[in-house]
Formats: structure tokens, C-alpha cells, sequence
């Protein structure tokens, strides 16, 4: 899922003081699911916005909603009546959902309350992790599943570098497993270490997003 | 408007405000009492309305430890209460304007105590220390 984290208040106090009746719209998936932009963190960050803005202007409005998809324009067609009260919009979708209601309703400035942080999944209460950068090439076949781009700290493709330590990333031993450590290990999991020999040719990035702007289109279901 | 909200537990606050009551003790008229069913089912959010609608101090009173009927309450009321105190200083808000205190229903004149310290004003915040 997308993983994304709220800016500090303050940022948000800041960039919405010109406005007097803003609209806080979440988002039910993904951001819902790493507790940063769903019902209850609109709810919370609406309270706090009234709290902070209605200091110096009791008058401001902040109203809260949230939408199943924000990334998808058939599910934030719900706000489409409402949306004449309102100057300014407080996305708290991944930058996806920011970008989707800017584009489908000019009528009211969009602002992210989001900083959308990785492709990742939940480590437990409270913690994610990022575990893909959407290369456009996925290659995880070579890595025994664990992925070199995402989880080592320098990329590397034929690793690992001179400053693995007891399985542990030299880059921050206390927090990072050294990934090629863990592919090391999988291999002899599998039985497959002679795997981990194999030198693996520069990969071709023109599949990511520094090859330019990517779109998939899908004939079959168009 | 009252400025003092206690938000306190059925099981163990709400019986030993009842135990105080009962000795001719009369809630200061700033506080408004408000019974939790259990103090786990206190939510961040409940705390932040009550600034939200005005109130200046809110006073969270949970079971003891090993006390808490859902075992866990207590302990979700402490962190939730501690949330709400991180989640009101990013708005400017005095951390010290939320206190949470356990108790149980035998501790009348604690709690009478509290109360009476619940409603004096707060020490003024320390100011930063100044670089030499
Ligand atoms: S190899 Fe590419 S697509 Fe596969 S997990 Fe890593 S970043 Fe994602
Ligand atoms: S110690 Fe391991 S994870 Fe860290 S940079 Fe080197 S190879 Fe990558």
C-alpha cells in the first residue's frame, strides 16, 4: 500500500490562513490503512484546525469528509454539489488523491495536509516499511524475493558492499537488516546459493520513473 | 460555560465522587463531571472537542493498573490522553491542560484533593533556556 505521514499543523495552519471555509477531504484505502488520512485522522486534524484557526478567526468553517478512492474521479463525484461553500480543499489523500481533485474540480483550490512517503507495508502497530520503488522492472526473482533497490541502502544490484556487520546495514545498524545479508540467506534457505553468485548486468532504468512519466493502457479492458 | 471538564470512570472515579458527595462536598461550579462507561473508551477525539468547544483544562480519571475492568483500559486511556497532549501542544495549546490521574473508588479524599488542584491555575510554562 501507500504509506504517507500528516504535516506538522503548523504547515497546514500556515498554508490554509487565507481561507475562511475549508472543505478536509480523506480517503478510506490506503492512507486509511497506515492511520495518516482516513475518517478518524480527518476527524482529528479537522479539530485541531478549528482549534488553531479559530483563534485569531472564529468565523473560519472547517468541515470534514472522506471519500472511498480519492485517486479514482467516479467516487470523489459525491463532493461535486457541496463543493461551491468552500475556498480551499485539504486533501488528506497520498499525492494521487491531491492531484486527482485538483484536476477534476477547479473551483476551489487543493492543498496535500499528506506527505506520501513509500510503497510499503505494516511492521506492526505503528511502524511501515518501504519494500518497493515501482521500478517498472521488477526483478525480485533474482533476489530471492527480497528486493535490492527498496531495501539497500546504496541500491545495490551486486551487493553487498564492504560495510555489511553481523547482518546488519552499515548505513544504520540499529534499524536496517543489511538486504543482501537477507538475500544471502534465502538463497541458502532454498538451496539455491550458487544463485548469489551470478553477476547481474547494469540495470535498465528507462522503465522507471526517470524514463519520463509512465501510463499503462490496457486495450483489452478499455 | 464551565472551563474545567473531568472526564472520570463509572467503575472507579464516578464511586468515589459519589463516596465525596455524600459527605456534603459540592463539584467547584467551573468543573463539569462527565462519566466514562470505561476509561479505555475514551478517544483522542473526545478530548480534543472538549477544546474544541471551549473548555481550557481536561482531567482524565482511570482505574488502577490491575484494576481496570477491560484490563486494558487504564493503559489506553494513558496513552490516549498523552496523544491528545502531543496532538494540542502542535496547535499551542499547553500540554499541561490535560492530567491523567488513577484512582480507585475508595480514594474520596484524593480525589478531593485533585479536584481542588484541578481548578487552581497553572504554573506558568518554563522559558526556554538561553544559549550562553
Ligand atoms: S525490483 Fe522494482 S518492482 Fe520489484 S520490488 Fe524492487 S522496486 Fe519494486
Ligand atoms: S550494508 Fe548491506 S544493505 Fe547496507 S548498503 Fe551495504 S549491502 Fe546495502
Amino acid at each position: 500500500m501507500i504509506v504517507a505521514e500528516r504535516k506538522p499543523i503548523a504547515e497546514l495552519t500556515s498554508r490554509l490562513a487565507p481561507y475562511r471555509r475549508i472543505l478536509v477531504v480523506g480517503c478510506n484505502t490506503c492512507v486509511a490503512v497506515c492511520s495518516a488520512g482516513g475518517a478518524k485522522e480527518v476527524a482529528v486534524t479537522s479539530a485541531l484546525l478549528r482549534i488553531a484557526l479559530g483563534r485569531e478567526h472564529p468565523e473560519t468553517r472547517v468541515d470534514e469528509t472522506c471519500v472511498e478512492r480519492q485517486c479514482e474521479v467516479e467516487m470523489n463525484a459525491e463532493l461535486a454539489p457541496s463543493l461551491g461553500n468552500y475556498e480551499v480543499i485539504l486533501s488528506m489523500a497520498c499525492g494521487v488523491g491531491v492531484q486527482t481533485l485538483a484536476e477534476q474540480f477547479n473551483t476551489a483550490v487543493v492543498i496535500p495536509a499528506l506527505n506520501t512517503k513509500f510503497m510499503g507495508r505494516p511492521e506492526g502497530l505503528g511502524e511501515w516499511s518501504e519494500r518497493c520503488a515501482g521500478c517498472g522492472n521488477c526483478v525480485l526473482e533474482r533476489y530471492a524475493g527480497v528486493c535490492p533497490i527498496t531495501r539497500c541502502s546504496k541500491n545495490l544490484l551486486n551487493g553487498p558492499c564492504g560495510g555489511s556487520a553481523n547482518g546488519r546495514c552499515e548505513v544504520d545498524p540499529e534499524r536496517l537488516p543489511c538486504a543482501w545479508q537477507l538475500i544471502y540467506d534465502r538463497w541458502v534457505a532454498l538451496g539455491q546459493l550458487d544463485r548469489y553468485l551470478t553477476n547481474e548486468p547494469a540495470k535498465d532504468w528507462s522503465s522507471s520513473l526517470h524514463g519520463g512519466p509512465r501510463r499503462i493502457q490496457r486495450e483489452d479492458i478499455r | 460555560m464551565k472551563p474545567y471538564l473531568v472526564l472520570g470512570c463509572d467503575r472507579s472515579a464516578s464511586r468515589a465522587l459519589a463516596d465525596l458527595c455524600r459527605t456534603g462536598y459540592v463539584l467547584p461550579d467551573e468543573v463539569e463531571y462527565r462519566t466514562l462507561p470505561c476509561s479505555g473508551s475514551l478517544d483522542v477525539l473526545y478530548i480534543l472537542r472538549a477544546f474544541e468547544q471551549g473548555f481550557e483544562r481536561v482531567l482524565v480519571l482511570s482505574c488502577n493498573d490491575d484494576a481496570c475492568r477491560s484490563l486494558d483500559g487504564s493503559r489506553r486511556a494513558a496513552q490516549r490522553s498523552a496523544r491528545a497532549r502531543t496532538l494540542l501542544s502542535e496547535v499551542g495549546v499547553n500540554p499541561r491542560c490535560v492530567s491523567f490521574r488513577q484512582i480507585s473508588p475508595t480514594m474520596a479524599a484524593d480525589l478531593c484533593i485533585w479536584l481542588d488542584e484541578f481548578v487552581q491555575p497553572l504554573p506558568a510554562e518554563a522559558e526556554p533556556e538561553k544559549a550562553e
